[in-house]
C-alpha cells in the first residue's frame, strides 16, 4: 500500500452564526463528517456545487482552518491539534493553490518577494537561482522576477501562485478551483502544467472544482460532495461512467455536451441545495431526489461499496445499477 | 430562413480612454430570426459583452458606436434617448450575468418586475404587480404571489437569475440578449435556466442572442454561432459548422482546449499558447496570428494583411476569417 499523504477521519467544520441578540445562535454545518484518504501519486478530485463544503474541507485539510471535530493526519502524523509555529513542518508536505490569483498575490510585492516568502517562513533564504528555477518549473523565466502581479495575465498569475506553493517542495498540492477564473484556452495550459508537474516532481493533488469536466481531466479518483458530506467516491473512470448516487447521476446529466444535435436523458433536479444551517434529516439529498422513500428521511445513509467494486462507494439506499455492458 | 428580427451590420465600438482610443469591437455582423438562437462565443476582451451593450444602447458615454443595428428594420444607432427608452426593455431586453448586482436590494422582486412593466404600459401599480406575479410564476418561482414580496437577498442565486429573466420577459420582448446568463450558477441550476429560456422561445417566438464562453451550452441551445476574437469575427456559421467543420484555427483551439466528460480524458489538452490580446494591441494582420500554429505555413500575409470573413466553398453560410484557405487539422 502506498504512503498516505493525507487522512481525514470524520472531519466536521461548523461555523457559529451569532446573529442578532434576539435570535438564537445558529450553526452552519459546512463540513459534516467527511473521511478521505489521499495516497502518494494520486489526484483526488473534489466536486460539488456551491455550498457543498468542498472549499471548507480543503482549508481544514491544509489546517488553515481548525476542524470542529474529527482528525487530520498529514504524512502519517496527527496534526489536528497543532497550531501556529508547530504547523510549519506540515506546510512542507502540503501546500495550497488558491482560486483567484488576483486576490492571493500581494499587489505591492514583486514576484521575487512573493516566491521567497515561503522560504523565509521555513527559516531559510532562497538564492536567486532557486527562485529562477521555480519560475522555470511553471513556464515563466528569470525576467519575471522583478515584476509585479498586475503586469501579468490571469494565467501567468496562477502560474506564480503554483510556483509559490512549490517553493518548499511539497508532496501534496491542494488546489481550490485552480482554473475557474481563467479563459478556456488558458485553463487548458494550467491543467497541462499540473499534469507535467505531477510527472516531473511526483506531486499528488487534491483538486477542488465545480466543473466536472475539469475534474475528469485531472483526477484519478473523485469524491462528490453534497451539503457537507461525501455522497459518492471512487475511481474517476467508474464514477463518471457508472455513477451510483442519484445526485452524481443528475449532476453529470446536467453537464452540457459539446455535441450539437445529440439529445440526452437529462435529470433536471427541482429546487435548490438546502441550507447547511438546517440540513434535511436522514439523507441530505432526499429533498431533491427522484428516488427518495421513507427510509431516506429517517436514517442517514453511509458510504458503502457498490456493485462489488472495492474502491467505489456511495451513500445511498437505492444506488443506480451499473449500465449494461457495451458490446 | 425567416427574416431576421435583429440585424447588426459592421458594428464598431471605440472607447475613448486616458490611454487613447481603444477599439473594443472592430466591425462585426450578425442577425437572428424570431425563435432562433445566435450564440456569440469568445474569451475575455473579445468584445462579446460590449457588442451586446452596444445593441442595447447602454454603453458609457466615452464609447463611440458606429454601424447599423436594425430591429425589425428600424435603425437603433443614433436614436435619441427617449426613443431608445421605449424600445429598450420592451422590444429588446437584456438578461444580465450577475443577478445580484442587476437587482436593487432595497425593493421587493415583485416591485422591480412590476416597474419594468409600468415603464411601458399605462397600468395601475396593482395591475402591474399582478403581471409581475404572473411572470415570476412562469419562470418557475414557487409560491410566486408570496415570494414577490421578498427582497433579492432572500433568494438563492438560481432564483435571482429567474427574477432577472422574469424582468426581461415582462413586456414580451421580441429579442432577448442573455449575457452569460448561467456563468455564476451551478450546473444543475444552469440546466433549469437553459430549459426555461428554451420554453420561453418556443412559446413566444423570442429571438435569443446568447453571449457565452461555454461551448457545451452553445452546442445545446444555439442555431448559429459567431466566434469573436479581439473585437472581430473569427468564424461564423451554424452550430454544426463550428463543432464539426471548424474552419478557424482559434475555434479549433477552443474546442481542443475544452475538457470533456463524455470521452476518456486525453493525457494533455490541446492548448493555444499565450493569452487573448488586449483590445487594440494588434494593429495589423490577423489578431490571432501571434498565437496561431498555422502562421508559418501561410507566411507574411498573416502579419501584414487582415483576413476578412470569407465563405467556405460548398458549406452554405459558413465563413471564416483566415488566410489558410483550408480546414486546419486537429493538432494534439
Amino acid at each position: 500500500m502506498t504512503e498516505e499523504l493525507l487522512r481525514l477521519d470524520e472531519v466536521r467544520k461548523h461555523f457559529g452564526l451569532s446573529g442578532a441578540p434576539w435570535r438564537a445562535a445558529q450553526t452552519v454545518k459546512a463540513v459534516d463528517g467527511v473521511s478521505l484518504v489521499v495516497r502518494k501519486g494520486e489526484t483526488v478530485g473534489l466536486v460539488g456545487e456551491s455550498g457543498s463544503g468542498k472549499s471548507t474541507l480543503a482549508r481544514v485539510a491544509t489546517r488553515l482552518l481548525d476542524p470542529t471535530s474529527g482528525r487530520v493526519q498529514i504524512g502519517g502524523k496527527d496534526v489536528t491539534k497543532l497550531r501556529g509555529r508547530r504547523l510549519r513542518p506540515t506546510r512542507r508536505t502540503v501546500q495550497m493553490v488558491f482560486q483567484d490569483p488576483q486576490a492571493s498575490l500581494n499587489p505591492r510585492q514583486s514576484v521575487g518577494t512573493i516566491l521567497s516568502t515561503p522560504f523565509r517562513a521555513q527559516g531559510t533564504r532562497p538564492t536567486r537561482a532557486q527562485l529562477i528555477e521555480l519560475l522555470e518549473k511553471v513556464g515563466l523565466s528569470a525576467e519575471h522576477l522583478e515584476r509585479y502581479p498586475h503586469e501579468f495575465s490571469g494565467g501567468q498569475r496562477q502560474r506564480i501562485g503554483i510556483a509559490r506553493a512549490l517553493a518548499v517542495s511539497p508532496e501534496l498540492l491542494i488546489c481550490d478551483e485552480p482554473v475557474s477564473a481563467l479563459d478556456v484556452s488558458v485553463q487548458a495550459q494550467v491543467l497541462n502544467l499540473l499534469a507535467d508537474l505531477r510527472d516531473e516532481l511526483g506531486l499528488s493533488y487534491v483538486v477542488v472544482a465545480h466543473d466536472l469536466a475539469v475534474v475528469r481531466q485531472v483526477a484519478s479518483r473523485v469524491a462528490v460532495m453534497y451539503l457537507g458530506t461525501i455522497v459518492e467516491e471512487g475511481p474517476a473512470d467508474q464514477v463518471y461512467a457508472a455513477p451510483a448516487h442519484p445526485y452524481t447521476k443528475a449532476l453529470l446529466s446536467a453537464v452540457p455536451m459539446p455535441e450539437p444535435g445529440v439529445t440526452r436523458d437529462r435529470i433536471v433536479l427541482t429546487g435548490d441545495v438546502p441550507t447547511p444551517i438546517s440540513p434535511p434529516s436522514g439523507c441530505p439529498f432526499r429533498t431533491r431526489c427522484y428516488k427518495a422513500e421513507d427510509i431516506c428521511a429517517t436514517d442517514r445513509p453511509v458510504l458503502e461499496i457498490i456493485n462489488g467494486q472495492t474502491e467505489h462507494r456511495a451513500a445511498c439506499y437505492f444506488p443506480e445499477p451499473p449500465p449494461p455492458e457495451r458490446k | 430562413m425567416a427574416d431576421p428580427i435583429l440585424e447588426v451590420h459592421d458594428l464598431r465600438v471605440t472607447f475613448d480612454t486616458e490611454g487613447g482610443l481603444v477599439p473594443a469591437v472592430d466591425g462585426i455582423d450578425f442577425a437572428v430570426a424570431p425563435g432562433k438562437t445566435l450564440a456569440i462565443v469568445g474569451e475575455s476582451g473579445s468584445g462579446k459583452s460590449v457588442s451586446s451593450a452596444a445593441v442595447m444602447g447602454i454603453l458609457p458615454s466615452n464609447a463611440e458606436v458606429k454601424g447599423e443595428v436594425l430591429l425589425d428594420g428600424r435603425e437603433l444607432v443614433g436614436l435619441p434617448d427617449d426613443e431608445l427608452r421605449k424600445i429598450r426593455g420592451n422590444d429588446i431586453a437584456l438578461v444580465f450575468q450577475d443577478a445580484l448586482s442587476a437587482l436593487n436590494p432595497y425593493y421587493t422582486v415583485g416591485w422591480q418586475v412590476a416597474e419594468a412593466y409600468r415603464l411601458h404600459h399605462a397600468v395601475s401599480k396593482k395591475a402591474a404587480f399582478k403581471r409581475a406575479v404572473e411572470l415570476l410564476d412562469k419562470v418557475g418561482i414557487p409560491d410566486a404571489a408570496r415570494r414577490a414580496k421578498s427582497y433579492p437577498h432572500e433568494f438563492s442565486g438560481g432564483m435571482r437569475q429567474r427574477v432577472v429573466i422574469a424582468m426581461a420577459l415582462v413586456n414580451n420582448p421580441r429579442v432577448l440578449i442573455a449575457d452569460e446568463p448561467t456563468t455564476a450558477l451551478d450546473v444543475t441550476v444552469q440546466a433549469q435556466i437553459m430549459q426555461l429560456l428554451a420554453d420561453v422561445q418556443e412559446e413566444f417566438g423570442t429571438a435569443l442572442v446568447l453571449i457565452s464562453h461555454d461551448l457545451g451550452v452553445v452546442a445545446e441551445v444555439a442555431d448559429d454561432v459567431l466566434v469573436m476574437y479581439a473585437g472581430r469575427a473569427a468564424e461564423r456559421g451554424t452550430v454544426r459548422d463550428l463543432f464539426y467543420r471548424a474552419a478557424h484555427p482559434y475555434s479549433l483551439g477552443l474546442l481542443g482546449a475544452m475538457p470533456r466528460i463524455d470521452v476518456p480524458p486525453k493525457p494533455r489538452l490541446t492548448t493555444i499558447p499565450g493569452s487573448p490580446p488586449s483590445p487594440g494591441s494588434i494593429k495589423t494582420g490577423c489578431p490571432f496570428q501571434p498565437r496561431c500554429a498555422y502562421t508559418e505555413r501561410v507566411g507574411e500575409r498573416c502579419i501584414t494583411e487582415r483576413p476578412e470573413l470569407t465563405p467556405r466553398p460548398g458549406e452554405g453560410d459558413h465563413e471564416a476569417a483566415c488566410h489558410l484557405g483550408r480546414r486546419p487539422e486537429v493538432v494534439s
